[in-house]
């Protein structure tokens, strides 16, 4: 074969692939069928080895927990439990399991699969396992009967209730046929589904993601108007996400996106920008467990040296909202006359000269790849040289910062990042940001007052909400006058919607990804 | 003969080059002080969670004996499990390779099918303004960065002109799996709905990734050309009165294209690595997107078996070239 002839044969076979690529593929969407494009990968399924916010989807739309957060502020609905009691000692939740729920595979949703639930997430030691952790031991939940379910705790807890929609209930019987090796069926989950929940997976890759059809036997019902299909699909890039909106592959985003890309939607006539106030706190660590950072004159210099109005209304343009304190301003517990600390040079220099040991170079961590986190870096450090303090900045991927959050040597000086909701309580701010006993764990400040812990520990086990939130309310002012942090704001979420999704019901726990009430028009 | 030594030679190296690659990805991919565990756990995770997530996947022990355990794994076929999908490597690997090659194919046929043309016309109207048009796209070929001209291809073709899709490798998913080539298994199924839509969302990525290769196959092939065409047979052929078109086409092109085909193997390799900056553009759920997630997450069995593969490919195909170019080389 000459190489005329090679060439000529290629030269065929590129006409016929460039004849068939031409003219826009036809976008053949059902009329009821919404696409997500989600920034994090659908790697696997399993609700139990996932606690993540970025992967929520999976978990709210093909499972059902006993307990639901609701809407914003979010409230505590039951879900498959239709009542529940809790013990004078605050040591035994009963919950009453609604009749008439089946998972997908048509089989009863009975107590005994929510007793299998907790016991695999207790014992793959995954996900949300440390919300349990130190509550309940494995083999202590108990199914008296079909539609009642115990929990014994191993001391008293106020938060446990808060916690419950974590347990993702998944079908015993299913999963016990898939297991293999003594893997609780983790294989087969993190490709498959065992759930109840309101729509079932029809189809999954995990380069892709995932697809599902509405569950008509659903236990909730459906009304008139409601998807017949849902589909989740990974879109990395923000522009590709964006530009996708706008062409009308898809039909909504994350809430999350850069302000400038935000406005760009919010100018599209196709799209509608939800904007909800969140419960995701911004703030920088301070490593009050190392010298001289233990000097309460030296935090409150960095607090004053920080430029908050700029930060939240030109670099975010005015964006979020000011959030003074460890606790989201929207959720009781939040102490609402305080003001926390603003930018002023001449306090941060009063304060410095009272701090008496010498201030090395400080070391200021951000996060590679989320802007804000260098940005406020930045702006800390200018703030810092206006008052004569030198100052370094470090900005590492979260795989290397998370693990130097958690060593008392290696932790950054200061550090900003976000606190996100895992659990609509106070506790999964301040309660885990400043209690003693989450030192070097989830509280990574090294920070422990003895009167501030106390407070914490009580409102742990205090039943009594209004006694709680006095508790928290005490706590938070105490650890801004303590300078425990810089705390800067609280999160929007602006949810970029096709126009005719309607129904869309955002919770921060959630993040409005949960379908069931969802659309088209 | 010669060259059945070249293969047995070639397949002797095959193991150790491979050795060498995981030694060197292990180290670098372990210097860095993140904790993969610590990342998956979460930030709500306790510190005795961590450890012994830590000891059940085996980052516990020594890094020496880490490596040992993985070498020998994957000496049975095991290249470990991910962290994050809970899935064995090869399980994921092997989902996602089908999407990387059926691109990185693509983009070596459209770089070699204009490649070569166009530098064989550069090369016989050399310095004419034909050939300096050329020059300045070869050499924007090479100095424009893959993800502004994907980003740059998407703004013009998908969302100005509507022309081809935006990203994504099909509408849907796709045609049912049997060879995980779209293209191929859209011809078996017959259907030639999802052949058009893969084919159309082909295109973007694989110019994207074409143009830099194209550029480099077209400057080797002008290059090759113009050696040849200044070679004493030429003149003789000229002499004999043979015309020009068969000169070129036929005599010049053979002896042009050796050095040409060493680069389409090299090109190769460098196209399934330009894939990881193409792939997350594009959103093209192949190998490349997976390796950008498991380098985030420092996935360490997922980087370790990306590489793997990759230099497996790089290794296999650059045997073939060599082979090819032993068939081609007129002096054989």
């Amino acid at each position: 074969m000459s190489f005329i002839t090679v060439f000529r044969t290629f030269a065929v076979l590129l006409a016929i692939f460039a004849i068939s690529m031409t003219g826009t593929p036809t976008k053949s969407f059902a009329k009821s069928k919404f696409v997500f494009a989600n920034s994090s990968p659908y790697d696997t399924l399993d609700p139990h080895v996932i606690y993540d916010v970025g992967r929520v989807a999976s978990r709210l739309n093909m499972y059902d927990g006993l307990m639901r957060w609701l809407d914003n502020p979010p409230k505590l609905t039951p879900w498959l439990a239709e009542s529940y009691d809790i013990s004078s000692d605050g040591k035994k939740y009963t919950f009453k399991l609604r009749k008439g729920s089946t998972f997908h595979d048509g089989s009863p949703v009975e107590a005994k699969d929510v007793v299998y639930s907790i016991e695999r997430i207790l014992a793959l030691k995954k996900g949300a396992f440390s919300l349990f952790s130190k509550s309940l031991d494995p083999g202590s939940t108990k199914a008296p009967d079909a539609h009642t379910v115990v929990f014994n705790l191993k001391k008293p807890s106020s938060i446990f209730l808060a916690t419950v929609p974590a347990i993702h209930v998944v079908n015993s019987d299913l999963l016990k046929s898939k297991e293999v090796n003594g893997d609780w069926g983790g294989v087969w989950l993190s490709k498959n589904e065992a759930g109840s929940g309101s729509f079932e997976l029809t189809r999954y890759d995990p380069a892709i993601g995932f697809q599902a059809k509405r569950y008509a036997n659903h236990f909730m019902g459906w009304g008139d108007k409601y998807l017949d299909e849902i589909e989740f699909r990974t879109v990395k890039e923000i522009n590709s996400r964006v530009l996708g909106l706008m062409n009308g592959d898809f039909h909504g985003t994350d809430g999350y996106l850069p302000q400038d890309q935000v406005k760009r939607l919010a100018a599209d006539d196709n799209m509608n920008v939800m904007e909800e106030e969140s419960m995701r706190i911004f703030y920088s660590i301070i490593h009050n467990g190392r010298k001289p950072f233990d000097d309460v004159n030296l935090r409150k210099a960095l607090s004053y040296a920080f430029d908050y109005d700029s930060f939240i209304n030109n670099i975010l343009s005015g964006s979020v909202a000011r959030n003074p304190v460890p606790v989201p301003n929207n959720i009781w517990g939040n102490p609402k006359d305080e003001k926390g600390y603003t930018f002023d040079l001449e306090k941060a220099k009063e304060y410095l000269a009272k701090v008496k040991q010498p201030i090395p170079e400080i070391t200021i961590g951000a996060l590679t790849g989320y802007g804000q986190t260098e940005q406020a870096a930045a702006l800390l450090q200018n703030g810092l040289s206006k008052i004569g303090v030198k100052s370094k900045i470090v900005s590492e991927p979260w795989s290397v910062a998370s693990k130097k959050m958690r060593d008392e040597q290696q932790m950054y000086d200061l550090l900003w990042l976000w606190r996100s909701t895992y659990y609509a309580d106070p506790n999964n701010w301040i309660g885990e940001m400043y209690a003693c006993d989450q030192v070097g764990a989830r509280n990574n400040s090294w920070y422990c007052d003895p009167e501030v812990d106390k407070l914490l520990m009580e409102a742990r086990v205090e039943p009594d909400q209004a006694k709680r939130a006095a508790n928290y309310k005490k706590a938070a002012k105490m650890v801004t006058d303590d300078a425990g942090g810089i705390f800067v704001y609280n999160t929007k979420w602006f949810g970029p919607y096709n126009k005719k999704v309607k129904g869309v019901r955002f919770s921060p726990i959630g993040n409005a990804q949960e379908m069931r009430w969802v659309h088209m028009e | 003969m010669r060259t059945l030594v070249l293969v047995i030679n070639r397949l002797l190296w095959f193991v150790p080059t491979l050795v060498g690659l995981m030694i060197i990805t292990f180290t670098i991919s372990h210097i860095i002080p993140a904790d993969p565990v610590a990342f998956f756990a979460g930030e709500n995770a306790t510190n005795e969670q961590i450890e012994e997530l830590r000891a059940r996947y085996g980052f516990d022990k020594p890094l020496h004996i880490q490596l040992i355990n993985y070498l020998i794994g994957v000496t049975q076929g095991d290249l470990g499990v991910s962290i994050y999908t809970q899935r064995p490597i090869s399980e994921d690997l092997l989902s996602r390779l089908p999407a990387t090659m059926e691109l990185t194919f693509m983009a070596v046929l459209l770089s070699t099918v204009v490649g070569i043309p166009l530098g064989v016309i550069a090369a016989v109207y050399r310095n004419t303004m034909f050939d300096h048009v050329l020059r300045v796209i070869t050499v924007s070929g090479l100095a424009i960065a893959s993800f502004w001209l994907a980003i740059l291809f998407q703004l013009l073709f998908a969302m100005e002109l509507q022309i081809t899709p935006l990203q994504g490798r099909i509408d849907g998913w796709g045609p049912e799996v049997i060879t995980g080539f779209f293209l191929i298994d859209s011809i078996i199924a017959g259907d030639l709905d999802s052949f058009t839509n893969a084919a159309a969302h082909l295109v973007l990525p694989t110019l994207t990734l074409a143009f830099p290769a194209m550029a480099t196959i077209m400057r080797f092939t002008r290059a090759g050309v113009l050696d040849a065409i200044n070679s004493n047979y030429v003149l003789y052929e000229q002499a004999m009165g043979f015309p020009s078109r068969i000169i070129i086409w036929k005599y010049v092109l053979r002896n042009a294209l050796i050095g040409t085909v060493t680069q389409i193997g090299l090109v190769f390799g460098i196209l399934i690595a330009g894939t990881v900056v193409v792939e997350a553009v594009y959103d093209w759920p192949g190998l490349g997107l997976y390796a950008v997630e498991a380098i985030l997450n420092s996935d360490y069995n997922a980087i370790m078996g990306f590489t793997l593969i990759t230099g497996a490919f790089f290794i296999i195909i650059n045997l073939i070239v060599d082979i090819i170019q032993g068939v081609i080389d007129p002096r054989n």
